[in-house]
């Protein structure tokens, strides 16, 4: 079983690392018996395939998928730059 | 008055065409060009570069982009370069180009960047062979970068990278990690030359404003910081109008 201590840094590195997610913008954090995986992906697509993977390499880590799609409107203000 | 739009860390890939072209329809009537600050693509493959090519191209605007290190994963950033600029995209690496618009010339230098840290926590060129190389990888591409913006005559100058020039933008990140969020050195370049603007991505977590040492407006654009398609940003303004009515 993975060492608890190195628990964030082996889900991190296979968020990056791994092909199919390849993200870098997601935060781990341990809250009791539970990892709570945080951020944004640009797709619905990419927050299940996280999921999945971390579910599937830690099946024994109750596992919190509070991961965002971030949003892609058109702006309705313009930033005058002095 | 020149309207610029821009983001970053867009990562597109088969899952994310169709997200931004609406809001990029919208863009011409809202901005003179679009700037993109790097990871385009998920793992740089021509593949996603194309589908890039395809979410951001043929605009009726300039598009003009640096990439990322998500872009060099698969080591094909040449590739994916010559994909984009078939497209008609301008990709720039320690290089610049000046756009003609409204009857001011824009003038943007562009690098990808790298990282090093900033003032009191940085990386020195000193000890093992791979320590120098990564510093002095962050050194060669500051310097070009400098050079690039020095050399531009224009009439606003804009910066564009991928990692940070300064660690304001970083505020969010873990501290830990700024090293390799962005470097000291490119804001340094930035302030070698009269730079009405820089902008940059990669700090997902980060913040949207900070200036240079010398004063310089820094811009992350990140799309998770924004969090919209792009921000629109006006230079030589003759008024002000924060409303965002077509341009």
């Amino acid at each position: 079983m993975t060492k608890q201590i190195d628990l964030e840094a082996e889900i991190q590195r296979l968020l990056t690392e791994h092909d199919s997610v390849a993200e870098q913008g997601i935060t781990v954090h341990r809250r009791e018996n539970q990892v709570v995986l945080s951020g944004e992906v640009e797709s619905g697509q990419r927050r299940d395939e996280i999921c999945r993977q971390v579910t599937s390499h830690f099946p024994e880590i109750e596992i919190t998928c509070d991961i965002g799609i971030t949003r892609a409107q058109a702006p309705s203000e313009v930033e005058e730059i002095s | 008055m020149i309207r610029i739009a821009a983001v970053g860390d867009v990562h597109v890939d088969k899952d994310v065409v169709g997200r931004y072209r609406p809001a990029l329809e919208q863009l011409p009537d809202r901005a003179d060009a679009l700037l993109i600050a790097g990871d385009l693509t998920r793992h740089g493959t021509p593949e996603e570069a194309k589908c890039f090519a395809t979410e951001f191209g043929g605009l009726a605007v300039p598009v003009v982009v640096v990439l990322g290190n998500h872009d060099h994963q698969t080591d094909q950033q040449q590739r994916v370069t010559e994909v984009l600029t078939d497209a008609g995209i301008t990709v720039l690496e320690c290089s610049t180009t000046v756009l003609e618009i409204r009857g001011h010339r824009l003038g943007i230098a562009g690098a990808k960047g790298f990282g090093g840290g900033f003032a009191g926590a940085c990386a020195s060129n000193f000890g093992e062979r791979e320590m120098k190389n990564f510093v002095g990888t962050t050194e060669d591409i500051a310097a070009r970068l400098g050079e690039a913006l020095r050399s531009v005559t224009c009439d606003a100058l804009v910066a564009l990278t991928h990692y940070a020039p300064v660690p304001e933008t970083l505020v969010g990140e873990p501290l830990e990690i700024y090293p390799f969020l962005g470097c000291y050195q490119l804001g340094n370049a930035i302030d070698s030359a009269p730079t009405a603007l820089a902008l940059h991505g990669h700090a997902h977590h980060g913040s949207e404003r900070g200036r240079t040492p010398g004063g310089v407006p820094v811009r992350n654009v990140a799309h998770p910081v924004i969090k919209q398609a792009y921000n629109v940003y006006q230079l030589l303004s003759e008024s002000v109008d924060a409303e965002l009515v077509p341009a």
